[in-house]
């Protein structure tokens, strides 16, 4: 997920402890490695996260479902 | 070898005054530093004007080429007299430090001058002159790498006097203190903002007199690149890494889409740490080669401000708590700061458009002006700065 200047005045730093604290909370530390990278160039409304190479747009108040959605859903495949 | 010369100084002012009598004037020439500290006589604006005076007129006199006699000569006849002591009377220590590492030293009335050598403190053999019926020393020696050279008041030696102690700290004890405290503290700031402060305590925070430092480490050179945004046209992207890489020195990518570029252009990784130390400057991260790579606007902006409330003399012991913190601005400062003599500074000028959204706040739109700021406070602290556009 992109700590570049532009997302993280867009909250970043929110989305990482989102992230951080539902990865732990569903007990998938070892399934989920969470990196951070500088600006990947797609500056939008929410922060940059890409997840098995496909990009997302993602602000703090919409994290958690994100994750529900994007993160859980793919594990569940 | 070449050789630089960080100064530092402190000066805390008698309690209950505005302003100091004491004056510190650094001016650094293309091969030599001059450092003079003035006392004037009495205290508040009257030893302030005298000591202004005399700082600034031995420092542009010598700086011109003139010799110490003229210079002391010229300040015997023209300081404005005392009216209460019939004296016109400023005394001074002029310290000037060649690139070559030959050092010369003027006392007048000053405390003796510490030259500190390997936690050792050195004796000089002064010689001593008579100018206009004034006595003054004069001193000659060679500094090397690690040399520490500290220049006080009169007011330093007095600290606590009839109140903690009874005669004073004295020379002999602040000479012990500072050669003990060179051990420790190894960067001019942090010595003449310790020394300051043990002043300060002695005094318990009501100066009797105005009480200044300066210290004077001497260090090899240490250059600092620094790569700072992307060039205006792709093409030079590989030029300016090129130019970048191939410099010696330290190197910092300030920046996340410089650092992208640099991690493309030389085909290594560019990692980012997600650890927050400060909530509002984004994470550091890592290329290999590179001894620093930070997020651009948001830490230049801070890492500024950082270096701004050191040139305010501000600093206390706390300032240096907040500078050894590990967050992109701290440590950008601090290598700035305390292990860099000459800031080679390679400027991108492309506009960033993600940068352009009204909706962001002002200050990323103004790298530019920013990295400005950067070079001119790095020129207040008495740093070389080069800049290359690109």
């Amino acid at each position: 997920m992109c700590i570049g200047s532009s997302c993280h005045l867009r909250g970043s730093r929110d989305v990482v402890q989102i992230l951080e604290r539902n990865i732990a909370l569903n007990g998938l530390r070892d399934q989920i490695e969470l990196k951070g990278s500088f600006c990947m160039g797609e500056c939008k409304e929410g922060v940059c996260v890409s997840v098995d190479g496909k990009r997302f747009s993602v602000t703090p108040a919409e994290t958690e479902a994100f994750f529900n959605r994007e993160i859980l859903g793919r594990l569940s495949i | 070898m070449k050789m630089h010369v960080d100064m530092a100084y402190r000066s805390l002012n008698k309690f209950g005054e505005e302003l100091c009598g004491d004056k510190v004037v650094i001016t650094r020439t293309d091969d030599s530093v001059i450092a003079v500290l003035a006392d004037g006589l009495g205290s508040g604006v009257k030893a302030n004007i005298l000591s202004t005076l005399t700082s600034t007129i031995i420092s542009t006199m010598l700086n011109e080429g003139a010799t110490v006699e003229q210079a002391v000569e010229t300040i015997v006849r023209t300081l404005p007299i005392c009216n209460v002591r019939k004296l016109a009377y400023s005394t001074f220590s002029v310290l000037q430090i060649q690139e070559n590492g030959e050092a010369y030293l003027v006392e007048f009335d000053n405390p003796a001058c510490m030259f500190i050598r390997d936690g050792k403190l050195v004796e000089l053999n002064p010689e001593y002159k008579e100018y206009s019926g004034k006595t003054v020393s004069e001193s000659r020696f060679t500094v090397r790498p690690g040399d520490v050279i500290g220049l006080i008041s009169d007011g330093v030696v007095y600290a606590g006097v009839g109140n903690l102690l009874n005669f004073g700290w004295s020379w002999e004890n602040v000479a012990a203190w500072l050669t003990k405290a060179t051990l420790k503290e190894n960067s001019a700031p942090r010595l003449a903002v310790a020394l300051s402060q043990a002043v300060n305590e002695l005094y318990m925070e009501k100066p009797g007199d105005d009480s200044t430092v300066l210290i004077a480490r001497v260090t090899p050179r240490v250059v600092v690149n620094m790569l700072a945004g992307p060039p205006k046209n792709k093409e030079d992207d590989a030029r300016i890494v090129r130019d970048f890489m191939t410099s010696p020195g330290k190197r910092v990518v300030c920046g996340g889409t410089s650092a992208n570029i640099v991690g493309r252009v030389l085909n290594r990784k560019v990692e980012t740490s997600l650890q927050y130390i400060d909530p509002q400057i984004p994470p550091v991260g890592y290329i290999e080669g590179i001894d620093l790579v930070t997020e651009g606007v948001l830490t230049l902006s801070r890492t500024v401000d950082i270096l701004k409330e050191y040139l305010s003399h501000e600093a206390d012991a706390f300032y240096f708590h907040k500078l050894d913190d590990k967050n992109g601005a701290a440590l950008l400062a601090k290598l700035l700061l305390e292990s860099c003599t000459t800031l080679k500074v390679f400027i991108g000028t492309a506009i960033n458009p993600a940068h352009q959204d009204p909706g962001l706040p002002s200050d990323l739109s103004i790298k530019l002006k920013l990295i400005n700021e950067l070079c001119s406070v790095m020129e207040r602290l008495g740093k070389r700065v080069e800049k290359a556009f690109y």
